[in-house]
């Protein structure tokens, strides 16, 4: 325990050692305990992505908001674009203190998304046409997201375990939102569950897509090093085979296709051979060239600017009476 | 430039929550707010949306004072506090029962006997 006093007498190397260790033996990292600057540094680029897709994923559901079908759904909807704009303020508060020593603050991660610099999900750069589309991301989109987030709940700072831990818990309540309307669809008329299909087979790209390009047996050194400093545990494969073999049964007990005409379940590698999406798609996506990327930042930093006023007016009230 | 001149007025504020009249108040989370009143109202949008709750404290960051990383390790109990606890006293029962029966059988009071 002497050994944790004099921390600061360490090397580098030592540090570095006693960190790795550390993690090992399953003990959790806080935001001011000594960490790597690389993985700071991965922290920083997955947890602000992460909070920066929550706040982007409410703008395809929010449009939906004004034409839910009866005051119930549209209550609901509402509950959850809220509920995803809450996950955004939980996850930047993690990345903040992470910046923090950086000399960085949240308008750093708002100017990074504004001029592209910060990604987001690619699912969120899509188009929701319809009112399936509002179930299909509700049941299949944050379906996904629990399978990622689920794996993330034991990762190894503590911080961004502690949100998601409060996370999991609400998008479990979006799952079924999103089931629920799937399923009214999936049991009403044919006019319905066409539009249902159309949906899937929208969104099905888009859902491969979301995991990340598969391994093909070379790990990338970014996921590597996240494994290592169990950040992650899973493989973009991993998690893909998880979705797959959870949700591809329920579209077809529904009797809906996917649009793959070769896919089908191996018994004997226990995987879902299926086609792959296009990755160079995919990576000219997440740079920001989606279909509504453009629209949707527009949004976002619009309504940044038209609140403004708000910021200001609060600030001198606080400077008045403080 | 007005963004960052905006952003260095907000301070971080914790958040805790208390369930019922009975419970402790527990930690929530934490969040960034230009005051405590506007803190006090985001805590019940970020943090209360569905959750049962009696009352509710905000407090800034730099007012909490905590134990800096290489203290914590000290917090670790050691093992040998068995005189301050309950279990440390688990022969007692037995204690009582045998000179409960003793007494039985001295006396022949048990019944049926
Ligand atoms: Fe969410
Ligand atoms: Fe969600």
């Amino acid at each position: 325990m002497n050994t944790q006093l004099e921390h600061s007498d360490l090397t580098e190397d030592a540090k570095m050692e006693a960190f790795l260790a550390k993690i090992d033996r399953g003990e959790k990292i806080e935001a001011d305990d000594w960490m790597p600057d690389d993985y700071r540094n991965q922290l920083i680029k997955l947890i602000s992505m992460h909070g920066i897709s929550e706040i982007m994923g409410a703008l395809p559901e929010k449009e939906w908001v004004p034409k839910a079908p009866t005051l119930r759904r549209k209550l609901a909807i509402m509950a959850k674009v809220q509920d995803e704009m809450g996950h955004g303020q939980l996850l930047l508060r993690v990345a903040e203190d992470l910046i923090a020593p950086l000399g960085k603050t949240r308008e750093d991660i708002m100017q990074d998304l504004f001029a592209g610099r910060l990604k987001f999900h690619n699912v969120f750069h899509m188009e929701a046409p319809t009112w399936a589309d509002a179930g299909v991301i509700g049941w299949l989109v944050d379906g996904a997201a629990i399978i990622t987030q689920s794996m993330s709940l034991d990762t190894s700072y503590a911080p961004y375990a502690r949100a998601l831990h409060r996370i999991c818990a609400e998008e479990k309540f979006h799952a079924q939102h999103g089931e629920s309307i799937v399923l009214e669809l999936a049991e009403g008329t044919e006019e319905q569950r066409q539009m249902l299909q159309e949906s899937i087979t929208r969104w099905w790209p888009s859902l491969l897509m979301f995991f990340g390009p598969p391994e093909n047996g070379n790990i990338t050194s970014n996921q590597a090093s996240n494994m290592r400093y169990k950040i992650r545990s899973q493989t973009n494969e991993e998690l893909r085979q998880i979705f797959l073999k959870k949700y591809l049964p329920r579209i077809f007990h529904l009797g809906f296709t996917v649009p793959d005409e070769t896919i089908y379940f191996d018994e004997a590698e226990d995987k879902w051979i299926y086609q792959q999406p296009d990755w160079e798609e995919f990576k000219q996506i997440v740079k920001g060239k989606g279909p509504r990327s453009a629209h949707r930042l527009h949004l976002r930093e619009m309504s940044y600017e038209e609140t403004k006023w708000v910021r200001d007016a609060i600030l001198s009230y606080g400077r008045q009476v403080g | 430039m007005s963004n960052q001149t905006n952003n260095e007025n907000f301070v971080i504020y914790e958040v805790f929550s208390q369930k019922t009249v009975s419970a402790s108040f527990v930690h929530q989370f934490s969040l960034l707010a230009p005051n405590a009143e506007v803190a006090l109202s985001m805590a019940r949008e970020n943090f209360l949306r569905r959750e049962p709750c009696f009352n509710l404290w905000v407090v800034k960051r730099d007012d909490i004072h905590g134990l800096p990383p290489e203290e914590r390790p000290f917090l670790e109990r050691l093992d040998n506090k068995s005189y301050r606890e309950t279990k440390g006293y688990g022969d007692l029962q037995g204690r009582w029962r045998r000179h409960k029966d003793e007494y039985e059988a001295q006396h022949n009071t048990k019944s049926g006997s």
